[in-house]
């Protein structure tokens, strides 16, 4: 049986997604794309010192890659980004790339977010 | 009643809580959120004693020269925002080495006394939430003499 990741990655997304809308900040044309999200904020704590934690979140959202392609987002355009969905904005401070059995540009994207 | 340690620790959460723009200055707390940022934490820390090397006939009640090194802990707000860590470790080191209180009366150093007050350094921490933070741990000897007779 041949599996379609791609339409696997769709059915999650219709799912558990949240309408984001991504818009391009570094300078290579302003491109504002409506595109479907993950929200990945999670529980984060700051180790600071040694002993004392701050308890705050890690601000995160999965993203389809090819879907950011077909809106004309390359991965240039990550960095620096803005990134809204949930009601909070936020900036794309950095990037990993999950990959897929299909290739890391038919993949996710997971943005690790700042606040703007 | 006199416990030194104790009067050491509690000048130093006065002292700490009198750098400029710190929001939270507690003592042993080591749960904080955003909110409380910027913080001072003060934290007891060890201490020690060369007695383990005295085996003399002296009485265990005699006094004898402690060495405590409580530690405190600085936390921004955000990098870049309202004051920045490099900032509250300068305050921190003015406002523990030149307290005069803590020197003269507490510590007694110098012509007053046998004490010692020493900065023994820091290390930096930092790491991201929804913003940029930085953290510092610092650490300071205080040299005393602890007269179980006081306690």
């Amino acid at each position: 049986m041949r599996v379609d990741f791609g339409a696997m990655f769709d059915d999650v997304y219709a799912e558990i997604g949240v309408p984001a809308v991504f818009t391009v900040t570094n300078g290579t044309g302003g491109v504002v794309a409506d595109i479907t999200v993950i929200d990945d904020t999670r529980p984060k704590t700051l180790p600071a010192g040694g002993s004392v934690e701050v308890i705050d979140v890690g601000p995160g959202a999965y993203a389809r890659i090819p879907e950011l392609a077909a809106n004309g987002i390359t991965r240039a355009d990550y960095l620096h980004a803005v990134l809204a969905f949930n009601s909070r904005n936020w900036v794309v401070r950095s990037y990993e790339l999950r990959g897929s059995p299909n290739g890391e540009d038919q993949g996710e994207v997971r943005f690790l977010l700042k606040a703007a | 009643m006199v416990d030194v340690r104790e009067d050491i620790l509690a000048r130093l959460l006065e002292l700490v809580a009198t750098i400029p723009n710190i929001k939270t200055a507690v003592r042993g707390n080591i749960d904080l959120t955003p909110e409380h940022l910027p913080a001072a934490i003060v934290l007891d820390g060890d201490e020690e004693t060369n007695d383990v090397s005295d085996l003399s006939m002296r009485p265990p009640h005699r006094p004898t020269s402690v060495q405590m090194t409580p530690e405190i802990i600085l936390v921004e707000s955000e990098v870049g925002e309202i004051v920045d860590i490099g900032t509250l470790r300068r305050e921190m080191i003015r406002l523990v080495l030149y307290d005069t209180e803590l020197n003269e009366q507490i510590v007694k150093t110098g012509r007053n006394g046998n004490g010692a007050i020493r900065y023994l350094g820091c290390q930096t921490d930092v790491g991201w939430m929804r913003s940029l933070h930085g953290a510092l741990r610092a650490q300071f000897l205080f040299k005393y003499t602890l007269n179980p007779a006081d306690l």
